[in-house]
């Protein structure tokens, strides 16, 4: 079972002092969201609000100062985004650079690359979005199409589509999965290659896909003979797929894996303080026991991942399992309503349900679908 | 994991997987001292902690040891907590006995029932807490003066009724945490056996889907079997950091809140985990030659033990409406490891 390691985190002395801040700074800046709106928050975008945190010093805690950053914590950092996710707050702006553009970028990029993005992201001015799928490649992301070409003067000529680009019409910078070497079928993972695009460079169009609640999401983007230079191709040529990887344990064990229907809980725990009901109290009870134990899950890789570990397979579980419980939680809500609440209602609680019934099916596509993480899990049992 | 934990750990396997899991190896028990954890070392023990603890009960309950193991720790932690001189005996708990204690002089008498008592037929004594004009009192049994209707649950382990009437007792009040909460620490202990058997279920349902072929192939290369074993691991990997994480919270103080959610999350693995091994394991799983069933009986009898799904759910569920929505997050938090 040397496979299973869940090793209990202290958090650091100060953390409850540090929690106090980010309430205050929260209810100052937040007096009143809809909650709804605080739902999915890490969804909901806000310019605005992501360059006020970070003023705060709240983006890029952990990254270098001399790149903008502010050297806090990896701990630290957990214990300030599990309080903005709780609280419901708008980080969609700003949360794949804090999270993935911006490590990812000190790990594999150069010096002049960190100096010229890294203190516009930790300022919360430049976004960032993913460019991984494509219409063609999905969870079997090694089957990306998109290439870029090296002419004779370094520069590459981009050409191919990503799609499902989270952000991407608001965002300044791509870190695109592309191939710079053909599909090699004996060995699918060689050949790709990472590339920081300016989303301004022409030839790039960005096209908006809606989704099923009609909210303007995500994106297709069209690469067509852009051309970018030498110093945005990010770490090595043709080892884009470890790379890649190495962003996934980042990717899955945060606590946003299970914490995007807990404004929908919050409703409940209400309801269940206005009408005495037996079926609502049990559901609250055992979901507060899900939520205490994946909480004590997340912190424990977190607790890995700051101790330099890569904790792959428990970051796969703690997103398998942290899915399942924010996607359950409303159609166990939706189950648990009295006939005197119906889902069209003009309430916090119908519209958040309303609203996480529709949404929350993509909880477990994001950053890996279930099936993918459970391969992966299967794997480090030894199965496969 | 500390060092001096994983040793323990290690140590304790050894012993458990060098005997016959019906042997009786008591006496080795007792030689190593592992039923003295708990007991502080200024009375002889080892003065461990909760964490040290549960990973014994762990691999106990990893290699299904038929044992009063867990119920010997806490009943010498607390009599020596509260300051009775036991002649060395094999010793179990009662954490909800129904009853009425007396005082006669300086001497007392219970009348009542300890019902579900682990192993109350092999043990000299059992020990119980019950409250007198307001304070906690450990009390102890001789089950030599019970009227003992004998009862084992689903994995053959003693589970008997005691009868007392009007009997004498020894007792002494306690104000140590285990004796406020007796109920809650045995759900702990079995929460840890539980973590234990449940990994010892998953690894032999992977080592069986590894080497039984079907279709010109093992099992274990079906995606669909491998999918149904991941979920597995998952659930057991919740149910193993729960368990850790409410023995380290009740090493640290009041650990109610996260000793109720521990029992009830392993519970709710314990559902996925047995209906998967008895799945993947086919007919063969359901023999009584197999050794499958040491883990899953323990399992199914381990979810009704000091709290069912029901009985837990409820506990919390009160806490946290009564504490209402605003203050969850705030409750959550606080009530971790920091």
């Amino acid at each position: 079972m040397h496979a299973f390691r869940f090793d209990p985190v202290k958090l650091p002395a100060d953390a409850p002092a540090f929690r106090t801040e980010i309430r205050e700074f929260l209810a100052r800046e937040l007096p009143s969201v809809p909650a709804e709106h605080r739902a999915n928050c890490w969804a909901v975008f806000d310019a605005a609000f992501s360059r006020k945190l970070g003023a705060r010093g709240w983006i890029g805690m952990v990254w270098p100062k001399e790149y903008g950053g502010h050297e806090r914590t990896a701990l630290e950092r957990y214990v300030l985004l599990e309080e903005l996710l709780a609280a419901g707050a708008p980080v969609g702006a700003h949360w794949i650079a804090d999270r993935q553009s911006g490590p990812n970028l000190l790990r594999f990029g150069s010096a002049q690359q960190r100096r010229k993005y890294l203190p516009g992201m930790a300022r919360g001015e430049i976004l960032c979005c993913i460019g991984m799928s494509e219409p063609g490649a999905g969870s079997d992301l090694a089957a990306v199409r998109t290439r870029a070409e090296k002419l004779p003067d370094g520069r590459w000529r981009i050409n191919g589509q990503k799609i499902w680009t989270s952000n991407a019409q608001h965002s300044q910078l791509m870190i695109a999965l592309v191939r710079t070497r053909a599909l090699d079928e004996k060995n699918r993972h060689a050949g790709l290659s990472q590339f920081l695009i300016e989303l301004r460079t022409p030839g790039i169009r960005i096209q908006p896909i809606v989704d099923l609640v009609g909210h303007p999401g995500f994106n297709e983007v069209f690469f067509d003979d852009v051309l970018v230079g030498p110093d945005c191709l990010l770490g090595v040529e043709g080892e884009g797929w470890q790379q890649v990887t190495s962003e996934l344990s980042l990717e899955r064990s945060g606590p946003e894996r299970y914490l995007s229907s807990f404004a929908l809980f919050l409703e409940l725990v209400r309801l269940a303080g206005r009408v005495d009901s037996e079926v609502l109290r049990h559901a609250v009870g055992r979901l507060t026991a899900e939520l205490w134990t994946l909480r004590q899950m997340s912190l424990s890789v977190a607790g890995q991942l700051a101790a330099g570990e890569d904790p792959m397979l428990a970051a796969a579980i703690v997103k398998d399992l942290g899915n399942s419980f924010e996607q359950a939680l409303p159609t166990l809500v939706q189950s648990l309503l009295g006939a005197d609440i119906r889902l069209e209602d003009d309430s916090d609680l119908a519209r958040t349900l309303a609203l996480l019934l529709q949404t929350s099916p993509s909880f477990s596509l994001r950053g890996g679908t279930r099936e993918i993480l459970r391969g992966i899990v299967a794997r480090g049992l030894g199965l496969r | 994991m500390s060092d001096q934990r994983q040793l323990l750990a290690d140590s304790v396997t050894r012993l458990f997987e060098s005997h016959d899991r019906q042997h009786n190896f008591w006496d080795e028990i007792e030689a190593l001292g592992i039923a003295d954890l708990l007991v502080a070392e200024a009375h002889g023990g080892s003065g461990a902690d909760w964490d040290d603890a549960c990973a014994v009960l762990q691999a106990s309950g990893h290699r299904q040891v038929a044992l009063p193991l867990a119920e010997a720790m806490i009943a010498r932690m607390l009599t020596s907590n509260a300051g009775l001189q036991l002649p060395r005996s094999t010793i179990s708990i009662a954490p909800d006995a129904a009853g009425t204690l007396g005082r006669d002089g300086r001497s007392w008498k219970f009348s009542g029932v300890l019902q579900s008592v682990p192993w109350g037929r092999d043990v000299a004594r059992v020990v119980t807490t019950l409250s007198f004009e307001g304070q906690t009192q450990v009390v102890v049994l001789a089950v030599a003066d019970a009227n003992l209707h004998k009862r084992t649950n689903l994995a053959g382990e003693p589970r008997d009724d005691l009868h007392f009437e009007n009997t004498a007792v020894l007792a002494a009040q306690s104000s140590c945490r285990e004796a406020q909460h007796l109920f809650y620490y045995a759900a702990l202990a079995r929460t840890a056996q539980i973590a234990g058997a449940l990994q010892s279920a998953l690894e032999r349902s992977i080592a069986y889907a590894l080497e039984r072929k079907q279709f010109g192939r093992t099992i274990g290369q079906f995606q669909v079997v491998q999918q149904q074993l991941a979920l597995f691991g998952a659930e057991t990997a919740a149910a193993t950091c729960a368990s850790r994480s409410a023995a380290i919270a009740a090493s640290a103080g009041d650990a109610s809140f996260e000793i109720a959610a521990a029992k009830l999350r392993a519970n709710q693995a314990i559902g996925v985990a047995t209906a998967t091994a008895h799945q993947v394991h086919g007919a063969i799983g359901f023999t009584w030659e197999y050794a499958l069933r040491h883990a899953t009986q323990r399992l199914w009898s381990w979810r009704s033990e000091y709290g069912n799904d029901r009985y837990w759910s409820e506990q919390l569920g009160r806490t946290v409406i009564a504490r209402g929505a605003d203050d969850f997050w705030l409750y959550l938090t606080g009530a971790g490891a920091e």
